[in-house]
């Protein structure tokens, strides 16, 4: 008589008990259990920084846990390397896929372990039946023979969860697979998941999208601060279980009335550079948000780079408090007082060996310098000031900052751009890859700048986050001005309309 | 926050002066203890005082070769500059007078390292080329200034300066840490340094930041020019000859030294203290070694080894 398993009572394929990690003294998980078994999707979800990365890494061998232990099928085991994992069947899919695009799909499910024949070469043969019999068995439509670097993302992904099952995985760890798919390849990913599930495989997956974690997981676990808030089956919770254990704390409904504007801060007239923007005007008053809206590629952040100094415009003139300026690098700017906020925290913001205090301060170093030389004193009381104002929760200002999560880094990019004391604030993208709860604490920053008198010009691909924080909403279409909307005329569909659609 | 010093500038002066190298302390004070197992002469004060004065033109050219390489560049032509640096100094002596011939000397080293800098920050040439320009460049003026023959150097003044000696110290050694000191404080305590940090460790940021990168980048590399010059004080008034190939080689060992002492070849992390020890490190071994009568060709396959397990040892030890 064939017996129903309750899949909690069966020996999980891959388990940690009383995982704890840190950093440099950074704590980042504690006392964490964790499991998933064979025939199961298991989601994780947390905030940015809630230790999920950190958790994929050690179950993928990458890092080795300092406390705890770490059990494949119930033993208990040390993976000291990937390599190790993978022998033991736990195969992680990074976000960032890790394909040789010069190598075909079936030579990249096969590197390491080609079929080959008697004399040692590849049996291409060989290789290419058991490529097409693998795909095939997954259901994944494409041509073996190409180069992966010709593939889209979504069929790299699928090369590489083919591969995984070519190398006896047991356990698939996906990253944010879906945050790189459109709506129709994710339904073609689950469709695979589902399949991958129903011949026994145990998935991890990790999702910011939690309407994807009903859609496909079994069970799901919440992850805050490096440690466990809240595990369920499914079917026993909702989206709001979700976020109260994610984020953890309540946030007042964002009620607010109409601002009041000063003098214009910073004016526009005209302003061109050849081949990115023609003829852009607008003004930004004291105390007012102006919303820079419009398609990536627009030319948002080219009009941002040149009121900076980043790029020299061709045409146009740039005003600051009625007079004409002329900015030839961020370092003019700032001491203009205007401070840009770069989009791509990565390549044009951190310095991400060096430690957060060096952050916070390289812009404004001159306020700590007398007769050219530094006071340091001055500098960390200032530091330390500027930490507790924005909530930066880090092991301390010593800390390196490339060891912080995105939102904790954002924030101490916006305490530097702050610390030049800006008249004008250009924030680029202000919340792209920050945690819920972070991404509320720098709206909350950005209206008391506001509120303060700080001119502010916001570009952002979240609709949202446009429409709630902008007083006026200029809406950008190839590079020109194509409308600009009051806070009454701003909807979604405005915005879209003029953004998307030809006049 | 509970996680730092109560004192805000304490902290950072400790770091600045342990600055982290507490890696190469370590191996230095190792290697003193085998050295002085080994010989009874190494832990006298005239032998100790004799590894000073011999580190102290690759200690002085290191210095410079930090701030170079702090910015994720690099300087080949500073043993170059160097021999330029010292015809020029033994050639001009006899007619115009010590302090112009030092004067001039300096300059065309710090106008070597300006050229270098012009090439790198402004024209986009990458460090490593440019300078490799310059080593050939540089070499060349020191041939064609002497002809190739070596110009004598019979100035007392001159020579008591490399050879003597002031508080019981020898001179060259106080140069050194002079240079040490004055390299620690730009790089800690002004503008200037921290922008040097930052331009090494993420340049579009910096740019982003407001810092005026290309100028900064320039000044690097004069800094390392001028640096080189002023080794080459120590050198010709410490031989009391101007040779056209004075400094042959020297800028491999000057990366070197920076390279045992922690500074990474990526930008952006390292210190001068760091490389102060890491050409104590080479130092103190090639002092050991010759005290020992080891074979100068073997001495070189010893050093090359301590490089390479040197750095291979900081990198597993930087692993968290």
């Amino acid at each position: 008589m064939p017996l129903k398993l309750n899949a909690s009572l069966v020996t999980p394929l891959l388990a940690v008990r009383g995982l704890g990690k840190s950093f440099s003294g950074n704590v980042v998980l504690s006392d964490l259990d964790f499991a998933v078994h064979a025939g199961e999707v298991q989601a994780l979800v947390g905030e940015n920084g809630a230790g999920k990365s950190t958790l994929i890494k050690v179950l993928g061998g990458v890092y080795q846990p300092d406390r705890g232990e770490l059990l494949v099928e119930g033993e208990p085991t040390r993976l000291r390397s990937p390599r190790d994992a993978l022998a033991r069947g736990i195969v992680v899919i990074q976000q960032e896929l890790s394909l040789a695009p010069h190598l075909s799909a079936e030579e990249n499910i096969f590197l390491g372990h080609f079929p080959t024949t008697r004399f040692g070469t590849v049996a291409r043969g060989e290789m290419r039946r058991r490529a097409a019999e693998l795909l095939d068995s997954l259901s994944i439509e494409i041509d073996p023979s190409v180069p992966v670097g010709r593939l889209s993302i979504a069929q790299q992904q699928m090369v590489e969860i083919a591969k995984a099952i070519s190398l006896q995985a047991k356990v698939l760890v996906l990253d944010e697979p879906t945050a790189v798919l459109d709506e129709k390849r994710v339904a073609t990913l689950f469709a695979l998941v589902a399949r991958l599930k129903a011949q026994g495989l145990g998935i991890v997956f990790i999702s910011h999208h939690l309407e994807e974690v009903f859609r496909i997981c079994d069970r799901v676990t919440v992850l805050r601060d490096g440690r466990k808030t809240g595990e369920a089956p499914i079917g026993e919770i909702d989206q709001e279980w979700l976020v109260a254990r994610m984020i953890g704390r309540d946030f007042p409904a964002h009620a607010r009335q109409a601002r009041r504007f000063g003098k214009p801060a910073l004016e526009l007239r005209g302003l061109s550079r050849r081949g990115e923007f023609e003829d852009v005007s607008f003004a930004v008053h004291e105390g007012e948000i102006v919303g820079l809206a419009g398609l990536v590629g627009a030319g948002r952040t080219e009009v941002a780079r040149a009121i900076v100094g980043l790029a020299r415009p061709s045409a146009g003139t740039i005003r600051l408090h009625g007079q004409d300026v002329r900015i030839d690098d961020p370092g003019k700017a700032a001491r203009l007082g205007i401070s840009y906020l770069t989009e791509d925290r990565k390549a044009q913001g951190l310095l991400p060996n060096r430690p957060v205090r060096e952050n916070a301060t390289i812009s404004s170093l001159g306020r700590f310098t007398r007769l050219g030389v530094l006071n340091l004193v001055k500098e960390r009381i200032y530091v330390r000031e500027m930490i507790g104002k924005l909530d930066v929760r880090s092991a301390g200002m010593g800390t390196e900052i490339r060891y912080l999560s995105g939102g904790n880094q954002q924030k101490v990019l916006i305490g530097r751009a702050l610390a030049v004391e800006p008249k004008v604030l250009i924030v680029d993208e202000p919340t792209r890859g920050v945690d819920i709860g972070a991404k509320q604490e720098i709206y909350a920053l950005i209206e008391q700048l506001v509120a303060r008198g700080v001119a502010i010009v916001l570009i952002s691909s979240e609709m949202e986050e446009v429409l709630r924080l902008s007083d006026r909403i200029v809406v950008l279409r190839r590079g020109r001005v194509a409308t600009t909307l009051s806070r009454e005329e701003a909807s979604e569909e405005t915005i879209m309309r003029s953004a998307a659609l030809a006049a | 926050m509970p996680h730092e010093a109560t004192h805000p500038g304490y902290g950072a002066m400790l770091r600045r002066i342990g600055a982290g190298r507490l890696g190469g302390l370590i191996a230095l004070v190792v290697l003193i203890v085998i050295a002085s197992l080994l010989s009874d002469r190494f832990l006298t004060v005239p032998n100790l005082l004799n590894v000073l004065r011999q580190i102290a033109i690759v200690g002085i050219l290191a210095m410079g070769m930090t701030f170079v390489i702090l910015t994720a560049g690099i300087d080949l032509s500073i043993g170059s500059i160097l021999g330029l640096s010292v015809v020029l100094y033994a050639g001009l002596l006899e007619s115009w007078g010590l302090p112009v011939a030092i004067t001039l000397g300096m300059l065309a080293g710090a106008g070597a390292g300006l050229v270098n800098g012009i090439g790198v920050a402004y024209a986009g040439i990458p460090a490593f080329i440019m300078t490799l320009g310059m080593l050939s460049f540089a070499r060349g003026l020191a041939f064609i200034y002497t002809g190739g023959t070596p110009i004598p150097i019979l100035d007392e003044t001159f020579y008591n300066f490399g050879n003597g000696y002031f508080l019981g110290i020898p001179i060259p050694a106080l140069v050194l840490i002079a240079t040490l000191l004055a390299s620690a404080f730009v790089l800690g305590m002004t503008p200037f340094g921290r922008s040097v940090y930052g331009i090494g460790s993420n340049e579009e940021a910096a740019r982003m930041s407001g810092v005026p990168v290309r100028l900064y980048k320039t000044v690097v590399y004069v800094i390392s020019g001028g640096l080189a010059a002023l080794a080459g004080v120590v050198y010709s008034s410490q031989l009391g000859i101007g040779t056209p190939i004075a400094g042959q080689g020297y800028e491999l060992d000057a990366i070197a030294a920076v390279v045992v002492g922690g500074t990474s070849l990526f930008g952006g992390k390292g210190s001068v203290w760091g490389t102060f020890i890491g050409t104590l490190i080479i130092g103190v071994l090639a002092n050991t070694l010759n005290l020992n009568g080891v074979d100068p060709f073997v001495q070189q396959l010893v050093k090359g080894a301590l490089i390479v397990v040197a750095v291979f040892g900081m990198s597993r030890a930087n692993r968290t």
